[in-house]
């Protein structure tokens, strides 16, 4: 190891604390909204735990989608995700969790966990007869039971990409390819299933009167495309006075700007199918979610989600798309770098779409309800609690990279990664 | 035969192995020619840089292609639904950018196919059925196995003894001159 | 080779550390065949004399072929109540007919464009025949809707054209869209096709020894010569389409979906249908590929360029599509029941339990259940399996469409209007007859045309780095 990179693992501890301090603040915020019954502050830090949890999940499926793939550019890339993912169990716990076991908190953020919250109709949630309907599987219990089981599944299938990745490092055994490549085909399918769900219960279920099957893919998409795009930075900062020093070169930079490029168009895929197919069929169930995101129902008229929606399409995929399209954005390294810097502002702007907007009970609204203004201070504890997250996240990486060799030296695919060429 | 026929085309020249024609390449290159080409059964990796060519124009083309087509499609549904003969189906405006966006999609991607279809064989300048080198022997076995240099007496560089001299020590096969 | 590294700064010390570990990639081409061996190979499947296996296939075909041939002209001389389709259900085999047979073009799309952009180099040994496959589907997809219509002498006003009538067409139906995708589709999917075939052409052309055949393949191969000058444009347009094809192929089976999904029909609305149909659709194609790539293996003795890597990787493909499909089956009816709608809760139950639901197990079983057999290498290598498998994705796939087609259909809102579909032998004619219509085609296909990509294949030979020593 070179001094440079050991002097930048040598910064975890000063990261990590300053993580510790920024999550605090965030968490005693969303214990002084608790008082007020102010639901943003904990929402914020629901955010930030997500926004990297979805990062994170992101790194994981792509780590098992190279396996799988027996992908040549990809080992020298691979081992900073195996870095990061050890991450995604403390990120949960630390966010997610504590949120839905404390039931102050759970009541405040899932309208459905409080029987006595009332709705915009004047009822209340426990005699809503679409709750009654849903309630197999929006109970307590079981919701709780499930956000253990994303904690468990998610430690154990890091725990298993790292372990076998890092001990080859050690044992120049060709044998733990096969065992993660066993891992990463079994991991793909249960990682999916366990996504979705957990983007049924973390988001979709904010609003639990709305339902869309394609929200599991929606998620996948975001969190590969904030995957990459963290990849970018990342491996930018690597290769700049990091361990990535001379190895990273301009094929690595080009396959990342395609897969950014390709995930680009198919989260824009996922997310116009789903409005498109929403919007033809106009069905009042659906629509009233799209509703509360383009308009204020008190006025009639466009409202600011209108204008993240907006923002969404062009500046989440247009710029990003027609600036990927062409070969000189995909390997001269700040241009890269920006573009990835765009899509990673953008992901925390899609949770924000998808999160955020409510309906919060108004008399004397005409409708019974206003929508939770996108413009407000908590969009400040947002990015107070994903610094957080991204702080813990980042000082356990730096820490992680103590822990074995930077570049998987003994991988049966390194020199392929290292001389990878276009 | 007569006299005024005996135009010459250029000189050919075979190898046997593709790092043969490669470095071959990189020399003619090296030495400044500009009409020549390397034949090849498949493309070789690396050729474009050891012959110092530009990066293809095609993706202009296709470019070109799929703004023509956008715009096509724009143009289409909207004279058709909305000017020409309005009609409300199903509650959604005359025009929106959203309902007719297959349509929208499908002419961006048919145009653009056209401009690369089209585009490349028009940089190719094909079809083009009657060229000097079908008329050298062993030029068939150029699609099947075999690589070769040809260069062109339209360079400024070309002379017929000394071309040859030239290929000969590029380390070259058979070399050949090529009647127009 | 030169390492492309950016820093000019000194070798990382770590490169001393490392030694890969022994893991050999499979070979692509097995015994170290040459690129002369390459040419005979696929040309002298050309210029071989029509061989009588052949001859015979080719007189089943037109038969069989002969079936649609006269479905339609009794539809057309009689009327479309020829067919099974009367209220409720209106859309019964022609429009699973039709979204089956654009399904299995889309494996075509998906080896020559998706694995080209993915750099899946075991792809060029099966992507031509792959794509002739998608040209040929897409013909025979075409044939349903256009005597859906009715009076198919009418079929031109689905096109943007100026009629009599001066109505144009109405682009907010998605009937409308799905005209502009699958001739999109079939056009690029044709100009994709031929000009990857034609420096292929152009081998056959330089070997052709009767001037008739030398003439043929002189007007298809346009003169291509070859010269690296336009290989670099070659490749960049076969990169360009391979790009345009990709987002194309998605579009596709997506406005296919859309014709079910933009509809309030419970069963048809759900927002997941745009890549649930695209995964299924290619999961049905790859499934014909080797239905078709098995037998012409072993006919032609093809194992050496199509070997055990191919076949194994095409599995996988299978299983992984296959189990997309199932994790889509498994969505739509978590969602019926979270959603606590009744009708989509009805809709689903109705499937599984209902009327139906033994084309809703033969869906289940097939494509869900027997694709997982392909977890197991020894599966894999069973090609009689394989093979059987493979025809099990293919009937699974048939019935999906049928499935959700009929059973949304048949039980809607209305108790009062439901029914029962079934097909009448003109439905059954119409679609026996178009497997003979696709076989004749592919037939042809083999006979006339390059089978496998041979500069394709020459290209990934370890040979034709021009680094090797």
């Amino acid at each position: 190891m070179s001094d440079s990179s050991s002097n930048l693992s040598s910064k975890w501890t000063t990261i990590l604390s300053f993580g510790v301090i920024a999550l605090v603040a965030a968490w005693a915020l969303a214990f002084l909204g608790l008082g007020q019954h102010d639901h943003r502050p904990a929402l914020s830090v629901l955010l930030g735990c997500l926004f990297w949890t979805s990062l994170l999940i992101g790194m994981l499926m792509l780590t098992m989608i190279t396996r799988v793939f027996d992908a040549g550019w990809a080992p020298v890339i691979r081992r900073n995700w195996e870095f990061m993912i050890g991450a995604l169990p403390v990120v949960l716990l630390l966010g997610v969790v504590p949120l839905a076991f404390l039931p102050d908190f759970r009541h405040l953020l899932w309208e459905w966990t409080d029987l006595k919250h009332i709705l915009p109709s004047g009822h209340e949630v426990g005699h809503d007869p679409i709750l009654q309907a849903k309630e197999w599987f929006l109970n307590e219990k079981f919701f709780l039971v499930r956000i253990s089981l994303y904690v468990v599944f998610f430690s154990v299938l890091t725990w298993a990409m790292r372990n076998w990745s890092f001990k080859q490092d050690t044992d120049r055994t060709a044998s733990h390819t096969h065992t993660l490549h066993a891992f990463s085909a079994a991991g793909i399918p249960l990682g999916a299933v366990a996504l979705t769900m957990l983007a049924f219960d973390c988001l979709m279920a904010l609003s639990y009167h709305w339902f869309s099957t394609m929200y599991g893919v929606w998620f996948f998409a975001l969190s590969i495309r904030l995957a990459l795009a963290a990849t970018v930075i990342l491996t930018y900062r690597l290769s700049n006075g990091g361990w990535l020093d001379g190895i990273l070169n301009q094929a690595h930079r080009h396959v990342l700007g395609c897969l950014m490029l390709a995930f680009t168009v198919f989260w824009a895929y996922i997310s116009f199918s789903q409005y498109f197919l929403i919007y033809t069929a106009n069905i009042p169930e659906e629509t009233f979610w799209y509703n509360i995101r383009e308009f204020n129902p008190v006025t009639g008229l466009k409202s600011d989600w209108w204008g993240v929606s907006m923002y969404l399409i062009f500046g989440f995929f247009l710029l990003p798309f027609l600036a990927l399209l062409f070969y000189r954005s995909k390997i001269v390294p700040k241009r890269l770098l920006t573009i990835a810097v765009i899509i990673f502002i953008g992901g925390i702007v899609d949770l924000w779409f998808n999160a955020v907007p409510r309906q919060i009970v108004d008399k004397t609204a005409p409708e019974g309800f206003t929508v939770s203004p996108f413009l407000c201070g908590g969009l400040a504890t947002d990015l107070l609690a994903i610094a957080g997250f991204g702080a813990i996240v980042i000082g356990l990486f730096l820490r992680s990279a103590t822990k074995a060799e930077t570049i998987p030296v003994h991988d049966p695919r390194i020199l392929e990664s290292i001389n990878y060429h276009e | 035969m007569n006299e005024r026929n005996e135009r010459i085309f250029g000189v050919a020249c075979t190898f046997r192995k593709p790092a043969d024609v490669f470095h071959a390449a990189e020399k003619v290159r090296d030495a400044g020619w500009t009409r020549w080409d390397v034949h090849t059964p498949f493309p070789i990796h690396g050729m474009d840089q050891a012959m110092g060519l530009p990066r293809s124009k095609v993706p202009r083309l296709t470019l070109l292609g799929g703004v023509t087509g956008f715009i096509t499609g724009c143009l289409l549904t909207w004279y058709m639904n909305s000017y020409d003969y309005p009609l409300i189906v199903g509650g959604k405006p005359y025009w929106s950018a959203i309902f007719p966006f297959p349509v929208l999609y499908e002419c961006t991607i048919l145009f653009a196919a056209f401009g690369t279809f089209f585009g490349q064989f028009i940089l190719n300048r094909l079809p083009h059925h009657h060229h000097p080198l079908f008329e050298l022997p062993n030029f068939a076995r150029v699609s099947d196995d075999t690589f070769m240099v040809v260069l062109e007496a339209h360079d400024p560089k070309f002379h017929v003894d000394d071309s040859r001299n030239f290929l000969q020590s590029l380390g070259g096969q058979e070399i050949t001159v090529i009647r127009d | 080779m030169a390492h492309a590294h950016d820093s000019s700064s000194e070798r990382p010390a770590i490169l001393d550390k490392v030694r890969p570990a022994e893991l050999p990639r499979p070979k692509l081409i097995l015994n170290d065949r040459g690129f002369h061996w390459i040419t005979d190979k696929v040309c002298g499947i050309v210029e071989e004399p029509t061989p009588l296996w052949w001859k015979v296939l080719f007189g089943v075909a037109l038969f069989i072929a002969s079936f649609t041939g006269l479905g339609l002209f009794y539809l057309v001389s009689t009327g479309t109540g020829t067919w099974g389709l009367r209220s409720p259900v209106g859309w019964g085999w022609a429009i699973v007919n039709f979204v089956f047979w654009v399904g299995i073009g889309h494996a075509g799309t998906l080896i020559s464009a998706i694995l080209c952009l993915l750099r899946q180099k075991w792809r060029t040994s099966i992507n031509r025949a792959a794509e002739a496959m998608t040209i040929f589907a897409v013909m025979c997809a075409g044939i349903f809707p256009l005597f859906h219509v009715g009076r198919v002498w009418f079929g031109w006003w689905l096109l943007p054209l100026p009629n009599q009538n001066g109505i144009w067409p109405q682009f907010r139906s998605p009937l409308e869209w799905d005209v502009f995708a699958v001739s999109t589709y079939f056009t690029v999917s044709t100009l994709f096709w031929y000009m990857g075939m034609v420096p292929d052409l152009g081998v056959i052309r330089d070997r052709a020894k009767t001037w008739w055949r030398k003439a043929f393949y002189s007007v298809l191969a346009l003169g291509w010569r070859s010269g690296n000058r336009q290989w670099s444009n070659f490749e960049m347009a076969y990169l360009l389409l391979a790009g345009l094809s990709t987002p194309l192929v998605l579009s596709v089976h997506t406005i296919v979906s859309f014709d079910f999904a933009v509809s309030n029909v419970p069963g048809w609305h759900t927002t997941i249908f745009p890549p649930y149909f695209v995964a299924g659709a290619i999961f049905s194609g790859f499934a014909m590929v080797l239905t078709l790539m098995l037998p012409l293996r072993a006919i032609y003795r093809l194992h050496d360029v199509i070997n055990q890597y191919h076949i194994d990787n095409m599995c996988k493909i299978i299983l992984a599509t296959g189990t997309m499909v199932g994790y889509a089956y498994a969505t739509e009816f978590f969602i019926a029941a979270y959603s606590g709608n009744v009708y989509e809760k009805f809709a689903f139950i109705n499937r599984a339990f209902g009327q139906y639901s033994w084309a809703y197990w033969i869906m289940v079983s097939c494509n869900v259940i027997t694709p997982q057999l392909f977890w197991f290498k020894k599966v894999r290598e069973n090609h009689s399996l394989v093979w059987i498998i493979c025809i099990f994705v293919n009937v699974g796939m048939w019935f999906e469409r049928f499935v959700i087609t009929c059973t949304s259909l048949a039980n809607d809102y209305l108790p009062s209007s439901w029914g029962y579909y079934s097909p009448t032998l003109v439905d059954i004619f119409t679609f026996f007859g178009t497997f003979g219509f696709f076989s004749v085609l592919f037939l042809l296909f083999i006979r006339f045309l390059p089978l496998l990509p041979m500069a394709e294949i020459k290209m990934v030979a370890p040979q034709a780095d021009p680094h090797a020593h």
